[in-house]
């Protein structure tokens, strides 16, 4: 059995997972990353994307995965890891038709709300990639489609 | 005589009556919402201390965050000030400590203020006074969510990095017990460094992606909005306790002057039966 870490993940309203952990992967703002026992020391913001945690004791195969979609945020790696996320959510707990209704929203909105504020646009375009992690989730992840 | 005024205590007691079942059913709501919020404020405190204090870590160990958000690189002139009440009275001195320790703050600083009001009471207070309020927040505060501090916390950092405003206070109501809650009143930016003593230093060095300055320029924001977000739960909690407190000690009140009222009341009829019988037996005695 592989060494573990204290993995706790946090949004503002609640403590969203809290165990140890073999490994977990999630999307920084360079890439897919995955992070185990005895990582260095890092400070690294994540992008909207997908959250992976193997718990302890749990193969690496598909269903023991268990996964979430986030919604960026940053990870404190010490002896122990700290995810702070704004928003979370298990793939099992995600409501497909609220997902596209959203997503659908959004995208209206981009095409044919003509008064072009970039701060709005960019919010409409973090919607909609928030609601493709979600969806990406709620398939079983976009790395199970391998 | 004797029986208007024991119209007049009747009339009293009734009105008295009617007070008390108020207040205590004021009580009782507010216990119902103290027991929510304190369970909402002690989850969020519970995270945020670790993320704050992991946030504050960080920024006593790197000598690379963006010097002007530290202490002491640039000249203090306006501050903005974001104070948190409550939008209802009925909750003690719940409020007027909050706006008096605020304006204590304000009058001993000369320069002209930027006012964030949360909380319809600090608000009618300071614009009353003429203060510019810049932005206001008015809803109940135990309904806030994380998304509408992040609303407005942007403009706050914007003003800082802009210049517009070169200190951030937040004065709110910490809770220590239910019977017990003092005002706080915390800079948020400038970052003093030397602030904590029981920030550790850490004895690692610590990589940051994709730089130092991006992750400081996410994570300041971040801490101020959720210092923000920390302190409308915690005084959302304290309002709650301190209307509990002040609604109960009304019901003492009440039901103590009804004890009163119910005497005089009494004593009055009792001495208007006395008066009658007087008369009763003053008219036999003359027939005689």
């Amino acid at each position: 059995m592989s060494k573990t870490v204290r993995l706790e993940v946090i949004t503002p309203s609640k403590v969203f997972y809290r165990g140890r952990v073999e490994l977990v992967i999630v999307r920084t703002l360079e890439g897919d990353e995955g992070f185990m026992a005895g990582h260095s020391w890092a400070c690294k913001l994540l992008d909207i994307g997908e959250l992976w945690i193997q718990e302890e004791g749990k193969s690496q195969k598909d269903e023991d995965w268990k996964v979430a979609a986030i919604a960026g945020g940053f990870i404190d790696v010490r002896d122990s890891i700290i995810i702070y996320t704004d928003a979370a959510e298990w793939s099992d707990d995600i409501d497909m038709e609220r997902v596209l209704s959203e997503k659908a929203k959004a995208e209206d909105w981009l095409t044919t709300e003509t008064k072009h504020d970039p701060n709005e646009i960019a919010r409409a375009q973090i919607a909609i990639a928030k609601s493709i992690a979600r969806m990406h989730v709620a398939e079983g992840g976009g790395r199970r489609k391998r | 005589m004797a029986s208007s005024n024991t119209q007049d205590i009747k009339r009293r007691i009734k009105s008295v009556t009617s007070t008390e079942h108020i207040t205590n059913a004021m009580k009782l709501v507010s216990a119902g919402k103290l027991r929510k919020a304190k369970a909402t404020f002690e989850k969020t405190n519970e995270n945020f201390h670790y993320i704050t204090h992991s946030i504050a870590e960080i920024f006593n160990n790197s000598s690379d965050v963006p010097r002007h958000y530290l202490l002491g690189n640039r000249e203090i002139k306006t501050t903005c000030y974001i104070i948190v009440t409550s939008s209802k009275g009925l909750c003690g001195g719940f409020n007027s400590n909050v706006i008096k320790e605020a304006e204590r703050e304000i009058l001993a600083d000369w320069e002209k203020p930027v006012i964030i009001a949360i909380g319809n009471k600090g608000k009618e207070y300071f614009q009353k006074r003429g203060y510019d309020i810049y932005s206001e927040y008015l809803e109940p505060p135990e309904s806030i969510s994380f998304l509408e501090t992040q609303e407005m916390s942007r403009p706050i950092i914007e003003m800082y990095n802009s210049g517009e405003i070169d200190e951030v206070v937040l004065i709110y109501t910490s809770f220590i017990s239910s019977l017990e809650q003092e005002v706080k009143n915390v800079t948020l930016l400038p970052f003093d460094i030397e602030q904590d003593p029981d920030i550790m230093q850490l004895e690692k060095e610590v990589e940051y992606e994709p730089s130092v300055e991006a992750v400081f320029n996410y994570l300041i924001p971040k801490y101020v909005e959720m210092m923000v977000y920390a302190a409308v739960v915690e005084s959302a909690t304290c309002e709650h306790a301190a209307r509990r407190m002040a609604m109960e000690n009304a019901t003492d009140n009440a039901r103590e002057m009804l004890d009163n009222l119910s005497l005089y009341y009494n004593r009055a009829r009792q001495s208007s039966i006395t008066d009658q019988i007087i008369e009763i037996v003053a008219g036999s005695e003359a027939q005689k």
